[in-house]
C-alpha cells in the first residue's frame, strides 16, 4: 500500500515536469498565492491546505489531476459533480495560487513504508479498530478511516489522536432521550429536522424517530473517543498518522 | 463506557440481506431488494392494501430532492425500513424509508471527462449482507457499508477513457456481484463481469464479442471484433434452478455503419444465458442480425413458467427495441413465437420456425436518410415491462415513432463516438405518440392501451392489487387498471419520470415510490 502511495507521490511531483508548467513560481508568488489561498480556498481547505470539508490539499496527491495544468484549471473553472467552485481570476493569480501549493507539497513527505506499517499494526494492537473501520474491518462506533488520508493531513491526524475533541464533526455528536414507553434512545446523530431524527443506535441499527414522542431530547457534541495522549509514545503517535495519512481511495481522475 | 462501545461493535449485525433473502424476495413483499423485485425480472408485487378500489386516495408521503442536474433513472432499493437509491452521475443515498430523510449519502468524484452516450445516468444500487453495491460513470464497482456509506471497496471494471461506463443497476447472485457495462457507442468490446462480493475481486468475465478463433467469431471480420460493442448496461435475471444469468447486450458498434462489420455480429442484440458459475454461455438468441439500427437487446428477461402448446414450460418473455414481442424457451434459448406489438417498416416478418427477422429492402441507413418505423429509440426501450401472474398479462411502455437513418463514415478513435453518423429524431411531419399497452404473452396479442400524447422513458409496477403504475415524460405518475387499462389515479409530479416504480411497506403501510425530475416521490394512502 505504502510503496504504491510513495510511487504516486513521486509520480505526482514527476506529472510537475508535464507540458504546461507554472510561470509564477518566485517566493513573492508563493506568497501572493498563499493570501490569494486564506481568502477564497482555506474556509473548505483549511488554513494550511491540510483539508475540511474539501480534500487535504497539502501532500501533493490530487484526486482530479496533480499536474500544474491540471491545478490550474480546476481552480479556474472548478470542478463539475463536486462542491468546488471556479474562480474568475487571472491565469497568474491562479498559478501563485498553485505555487503556494506546490510549497505546501514539498514540505509535505509521505510516511516510510517501515512506519506505516508498524501504524497498522497499532490501528489494532490499541483499540482503534473496535470503533472505527478501514475498508470494512472494525467497529461503526467512530469515523471509517478508509479514506481519511485524502482529506486530513498528517497533523490533524495527530491531533485527532491525543486530543480527540479539538474537532468534532457533527456525524458523531450523540443523541440520548426517552421514548414514550420511557425506553432510552441513544445513538450517533446523522441527520435531524424540526420534526425527526435519524442516527446509528447502538446496535449498528439505522433508526429514524419522530421528534415529539421523545422526552429529554439531549446532543452531546464531546468525542466519545479516549485521548491516547498517555497510551501512546510521540513515535507511536507519529506511526499511526502516517499510517492513516496512506489510506486513500482508488479510482477517480488520473 | 468506552468498554460497552467495544463490546457493542463486535455483536452481529441485525438485518442482513442474506442470498436466501434475495432467492425469496417475493416471499417479503414489504422490501425492495433488487432492481427487479424479483429475479425473474418481473417487478410485480404481492402486496394488496393498494388497489383497484382505493388507489385514487394516494396522496404525497414525502419527496427527497437530489442536488443534481443530470438526468435521474434510479430504481429505489428498500430493505428494512431504508430506502437507497443512486444520484446520479455515480452517488448513493440511503433514507429512512418512512420520511425520505437522510441517513448518509456517499459522493462519488468524478473525472472532469467522462463519455457515457445519452447522459451520465446511473439505474441505482444492488443490496447484499450489510453492502450497497454501485457502479459508477468512470467505469469502477464500488461496495459501500449500508449503515454508514464509507467505502469497503472499489475496483476498476474497465478504462473509462476508452469510453467505457457503469450506468446499469448491479445484481447480486450467490456471492457474486454481476455487473455489466455501457459504451456502445464508443467502440467498446463488452462483457458481463461477477466479482466477489467480500472482496471485489474479479471471478469472471464473458465477452459479449468473440475473439477470432472463439465460437460466434466466424460473425465478425478483420478487426471490428476489438470495437464491436454489444454493452450489456440493463439489469438481467436469474433462473436459480437452471443456474443462469439471463442478460440483454447492446447495439454492435458502429451503430449506423455496417460496412466495417459484416456478418451477424454476435452476440451484439442477444439475450444470453451464462453459467452462474463460471460465466460459460450456455445458449443465446440474437434478435437482430448485423444491426444498424442501435436496436438493442437491452430490455429486462422476463422469466415465467406457463403453459404452452400443450405443455408447461421455462419461459422467457422479451418485448425489443425492433418492434417484436418474443417468446423464448430458457432451457436452450429455441425461438417459441414472436408477433408485432408496434408499428415498424423494417421487416417482412419473423421467420416463424427461428424468430429470424425477415428484412424489407432499402431499410438500411443512407448517406441521404432512410425512413423507418421504429425510430432510433425503438418501439420500447431498458425502461422495465411487468408481468402479472394474477391477470397474466405482460405490460410495456411503448413508443410509436420513427427515424430517418443516415449512414457516415466512421473512424475509430479510443474514447471518442464510433457511431457513423446521426439519424433524425422527433421528424416534424407527424409527432408519433407513448402508449402502455397490455399483451395475453401467450399469443403477443394485445388487450388493452392506454394512449400517451408524448412518448414515455418510465417502467412499470403491477400488483396483486390489480393495479399498474407507470409514468410519463409529461411528469405524471400514473394507475391503471391491470385488466383494462382504465386510469384510476394520476399525480404530476413536475418532472420527467425517466424511471421505474417500486412498492413496499412502511410501518405497515403500502407505499409506491419512482424518481420523478430530480426527486425521488412516495405516495401512500390517505387514511
Amino acid at each position: 500500500m505504502s510503496r504504491f502511495l510513495v510511487a504516486l507521490w513521486a509520480l505526482a511531483l514527476a506529472a510537475q515536469t508535464d507540458e504546461v508548467r507554472n510561470p509564477r513560481t518566485s517566493p513573492a508568488d508563493v506568497a501572493q498565492g498563499e493570501k490569494t489561498f486564506r481568502s477564497h480556498c482555506s474556509p473548505c481547505h483549511g488554513f494550511k491546505g491540510d483539508g475540511g470539508r474539501g480534500p487535504n490539499l497539502a501532500n501533493g496527491v490530487f484526486y482530479h489531476g496533480s499536474s500544474d495544468a491540471d491545478l490550474l484549471r480546476n481552480i479556474s473553472d472548478g470542478i463539475a459533480g463536486t462542491e468546488m467552485p471556479g474562480l474568475f481570476y487571472s491565469p497568474d493569480r491562479v498559478w501563485q495560487v498553485v505555487a503556494y501549493l506546490r510549497s505546501l507539497n514539498a514540505a509535505s513527505r509521505p510516511a516510510s513504508a517501515e512506519g506505516a506499517a508498524q501504524g497498522m499494526a497499532l490501528f489494532k494492537s490499541k483499540g482503534c479498530v473496535n470503533c472505527h473501520r478501514i475498508a470494512g474491518e472494525g467497529g461503526r462506533m467512530g469515523p471509517d478511516l478508509s479514506e481519511i488520508g485524502k482529506t486530513r493531513s498528517v497533523e490533524h491526524l495527530r491531533q485527532a489522536i491525543v486530543d480527540p475533541n479539538a474537532d468534532v464533526r457533527q456525524r458523531y455528536w450523540f443523541i440520548s432521550a426517552t421514548d414514550a414507553s420511557g425506553k432510552a434512545v441513544e445513538g450517533y446523530l446523522m441527520n435531524e429536522d424540526t420534526y425527526t431524527v435519524q442516527f446509528l443506535d447502538m446496535g449498528q441499527r439505522l433508526q429514524s424517530l419522530p421528534k415529539a414522542g421523545l422526552r429529554g431530547y439531549k446532543v452531546d457534541k464531546a468525542s466519545k473517543m479516549p485521548s491516547f495522549r498517555d497510551k501512546l509514545t510521540g513515535g507511536e503517535v507519529t506511526q499511526l498518522a502516517g499510517y492513516l495519512s496512506t489510506l486513500r481511495p482508488a479510482g477517480g481522475a488520473r | 463506557m468506552k468498554l460497552v462501545f467495544c463490546i457493542l461493535a463486535a455483536l452481529p449485525l441485525p438485518a442482513q440481506v442474506t442470498y436466501e433473502r434475495l432467492l425469496n424476495a417475493p416471499k417479503e413483499p414489504g422490501n425492495w431488494l433488487m432492481y427487479s423485485g424479483r429475479y425473474s425480472g418481473w417487478r410485480y408485487s404481492d402486496l394488496t392494501q393498494i388497489n383497484q378500489t382505493n388507489v385514487s386516495r394516494l396522496k404525497t408521503k414525502w419527496v427527497y430532492q437530489m442536488p443534481t442536474t443530470h438526468l435521474v433513472e434510479t430504481t429505489p432499493l428498500v430493505a428494512d425500513g431504508v430506502m437507497y437509491f443512486t444520484e446520479p452521475p455515480s452517488n448513493v443515498v440511503a433514507v429512512d424509508a418512512e420520511t425520505g430523510k437522510q441517513f448518509w449519502r456517499y459522493r462519488r468524484a468524478t473525472p472532469q471527462k467522462v463519455n457515457v452516450c445519452c447522459g451520465q445516468v446511473n439505474r441505482g444500487v444492488a443490496l447484499a449482507e450489510d453492502r450497497v453495491f454501485v457502479g459508477t460513470v468512470d467505469a469502477h464497482l464500488v461496495a459501500l457499508d449500508a449503515k454508514t456509506g464509507a467505502v469497503l471497496w472499489d475496483v476498476e471494471v474497465a478504462d473509462y477513457t476508452k469510453g467505457y461506463s457503469v450506468t446499469v443497476a448491479p445484481l447480486v447472485v450467490k456471492d457474486m456481484v454481476i455487473c455489466g457495462i455501457a459504451g456502445g457507442e464508443y467502440g467498446i468490446r463488452g462483457f458481463l463481469d461477477a466479482y466477489d462480493l467480500k472482496t471485489g475481486k474479479r471471478r469472471w468475465r464473458f465477452y459479449t464479442i468473440p475473439a477470432p478463433g472463439d465460437k460466434g467469431s466466424e460473425t465478425w471480420s478483420g478487426d471490428a471484433w476489438k470495437t464491436g460493442g454489444g454493452s450489456t448496461w440493463v439489469t438481467g435475471a436469474f433462473d436459480p434452478e437452471q443456474n443462469l444469468i439471463i442478460w440483454g447486450t447492446g447495439n454492435p458498434s458502429p451503430d449506423w455503419n455496417g460496412d466495417v462489420r459484416p456478418g451477424d455480429n454476435l452476440y451484439s442484440d442477444s439475450a444470453i444465458a451464462l453459467d452462474a458459475d463460471t460465466g460459460a454461455l450456455k445458449w443465446y438468441y440474437q434478435h437482430v442480425p448485423h444491426d444498424v439500427h442501435d436496436w438493442d437487446s437491452v430490455q429486462v428477461p422476463v422469466l415465467v413458467d406457463e403453459e404452452m402448446q400443450g405443455q408447461k414450460r421455462k419461459l422467457v418473455y422479451w418485448a425489443h427495441r425492433n418492434a417484436f414481442y418474443y417468446v423464448l424457451d430458457r432451457t436452450n434459448g429455441k425461438f417459441v413465437l414472436g408477433k408485432q406489438f408496434a408499428t415498424q417498416t423494417w421487416a417482412k416478418g419473423l421467420d416463424p420456425a427461428t424468430g429470424r427477422p425477415v428484412r424489407l429492402p432499402n431499410v438500411d441507413p443512407s448517406p441521404e436518410g432512410t425512413y423507418v418505423w421504429p425510430g432510433v429509440q425503438g418501439a420500447t426501450n431498458w425502461y422495465s415491462p411487468s408481468y402479472n401472474p394474477l391477470t397474466k398479462y405482460f405490460y410495456l411502455a411503448v413508443w410509436e415513432n420513427r427515424s430517418v437513418y443516415r449512414k457516415g463514415d466512421q473512424e475509430y478513435s479510443p474514447g471518442n463516438r464510433y457511431i457513423g453518423s446521426v439519424p433524425l429524431i422527433d421528424l416534424p411531419d407527424e409527432p408519433g405518440h407513448g402508449a402502455i399497452r397490455a399483451l395475453n404473452p401467450k399469443t403477443g396479442e394485445r388487450m388493452w392501451e392506454y394512449k400517451l400524447h408524448t412518448k414515455p422513458w418510465a417502467g412499470l409496477l403491477s400488483t396483486a392489487g390489480r393495479v399498474v403504475f407507470g409514468g410519463s415524460d409529461e411528469g405524471y405518475i400514473f394507475a391503471l387498471d391491470a385488466g383494462t387499462g382504465k386510469e384510476l389515479w394520476r399525480q404530476n409530479t413536475g418532472g420527467m419520470i425517466r424511471a421505474n416504480p417500486i412498492t413496499f411497506t412502511s410501518k405497515g403501510k403500502q407505499v409506491v415510490a419512482i424518481a420523478a425530475g430530480n426527486a425521488i416521490f412516495a405516495f401512500d394512502l390517505i387514511p
